[in-house]
């Protein structure tokens, strides 16, 4: 019982596991190259989650400087600075495999991974 | 038992990334999806994180989502 | 049929192999919330309290994504941009002449409710997002989030008033000239420093007296922000346009 209060104490770590095995079960098992790229996306989203938790702090404020000096706790303004460039590269993959998809149906007539490997194999 | 927000907010998150795997209709991944940006975005907030919260806002909510569904308007619509 | 339950179970197994790992190991991190975790002690002190005397913003990610980590933020400007450039060279950009798209053609136009309100709503979010760039450096904001939201409003616009009307106006030569200003301020700011003497992209430029350096130091900070942030809207509404396009 003791790793399950461990595992409640650090939620946001779990929750960002599950999503992760979520997302990696969607590009694994189904066929279709939206669902796979949906579910790199959520992914991405779960690695996110888990970097700026661990830069959270309990009490403490957004990091924006006040003026004063007193001493008041702010959160862990390094990995935010991070992510930002995390998620840019994230929309720029999900849009040119995007465009990748909708050129793929206008060559070979379907976007699901097994036919388009019977079609490559029987050529 | 007091309800914390930011731990209902991360067990919907789970229950969202479900229906978005499990469903076949691709138009109801695709806004589903939406949705899952937007709890994404308030579990943002509760972390304390502004500059992010306002990025995955506009960003999924109003990018990625009509980029998934135009090219899910040029392809299929179901699976299979 | 057969196979694929083998294969169906295979998947399973290793995943609840791997997720056994990984919670095992998430349960043993340090707690989350601690202010003595590790990543909280070394140099995240420095950046909060000679934040505003060294780069000159009061919100500390702007600082650090445009000063301290500078570097990071010239990458990804240039990884967006390159993203642009292999979409556009698969579906090639759309002809000022000859694309069209569905709803130009249908014979429903777009309610003329929804056009009503857009039309009343289209320039406030355009200003709200350029209030979010230029405030990016005591508020909550930035370069990229202001880029976004005018990218949000502008497809909002070509949605509902329709593919010809909006090319007119956003013709593609117009939009050559705003897509490559977010690597291009990052090097001209760079460049500026590299040619008086010290090394690439430092703000503090020795030319101006000591009481001005800071004041020189955040213009320079919101040029750059500023063609970031255009540079994102103007990524976002050509993929848009290429994505969306027929030929006749």
């Amino acid at each position: 019982m003791n790793i399950f209060l461990k595992l409640y104490l650090n939620f946001n770590y779990t929750v960002s596991m599950i999503l992760f095995l979520i997302g990696l079960y969607t590009i694994i098992s189904k066929s279709n190259l939206i669902k796979k790229l949906i579910g790199l996306n959520i992914m991405e989203t779960s690695v996110f989650l888990f970097f700026i938790s661990i830069g959270a702090v309990k009490g403490g404020r957004a990091p924006i400087l006040e003026g004063t000096a007193s001493q008041v706790q702010y959160v862990n303004p390094l990995p935010q600075a991070l992510i930002l460039t995390g998620i840019v590269v994230a929309v720029s993959t999900t849009a040119l495999a995007l465009s990748l998809i909708i050129k793929i149906y206008e060559h070979c007539g379907t976007i699901e991974a097994e036919k388009l490997k019977e079609m490559e194999e029987g050529r | 038992m007091i309800l914390r927000l930011d731990i209902v907010l991360l067990v919907f998150l789970i229950l969202i990334a479900l229906v978005v795997v499990k469903t076949k209709d691709l138009l109801a991944a695709a806004l589903v999806f939406s949705g899952y940006s937007l709890v994404m975005c308030i579990v943002w907030q509760q972390l304390g994180a502004p500059d992010i919260a306002m990025t995955e806002a506009a960003i999924g909510a109003g990018v990625t989502t009509v980029l998934f569904i135009i090219a899910i308007s040029k392809t299929f619509r179901r699976e299979e | 049929m057969k196979n694929k339950i083998f294969n169906q179970a295979i998947i399973i197994t290793g995943l609840l192999a791997f997720a056994l790992l990984s919670l095992s190991a998430v349960a043993e991190m340090p707690r989350f919330g601690d202010p003595n975790n590790p990543p909280n002690l070394h140099v995240v002190d420095r950046y909060l309290e000679k934040g505003e005397e060294e780069a000159g913003c009061k919100n500390v990610v702007t600082d650090i994504i445009l000063n301290y980590r500078g570097y990071d933020t010239m990458g990804e400007v240039t990884v967006i941009f390159t993203a642009l450039c292999a979409a556009l060279a698969i579906l090639k950009r759309e002809n000022f002449y000859t694309s069209f798209s569905l709803l130009d053609t249908s014979p429903n136009k777009t309610s003329i409710v929804v056009r009503t309100i857009i039309a009343l709503m289209f320039p406030l979010i355009f200003l709200f997002g350029l209030y979010v760039i230029l405030h990016g450096e005591d508020t909550p904001g930035g370069g990229f989030q202001g880029g976004t939201v005018i990218a949000a409003s502008l497809i909002l616009f070509i949605l509902v008033f329709g593919f010809r009307y909006t090319l007119n106006k956003l013709s593609p030569k117009f939009r050559e000239f705003f897509e490559s200003m977010a690597p291009l301020s990052f090097f001209l700011v760079g460049s500026l420093s590299l040619i008086i003497g010290l090394e690439f992209l430092s703000y503090m430029l020795p030319i101006f007296s000591e009481g001005y350096r800071l004041e020189v130091a955040r213009l320079l900070l919101s040029f750059i922000e500023i063609g970031i942030g255009v540079g994102g809207a103007a990524i976002f509404t050509s993929l848009f346009f290429s994505m969306q396009r027929e030929e006749k």
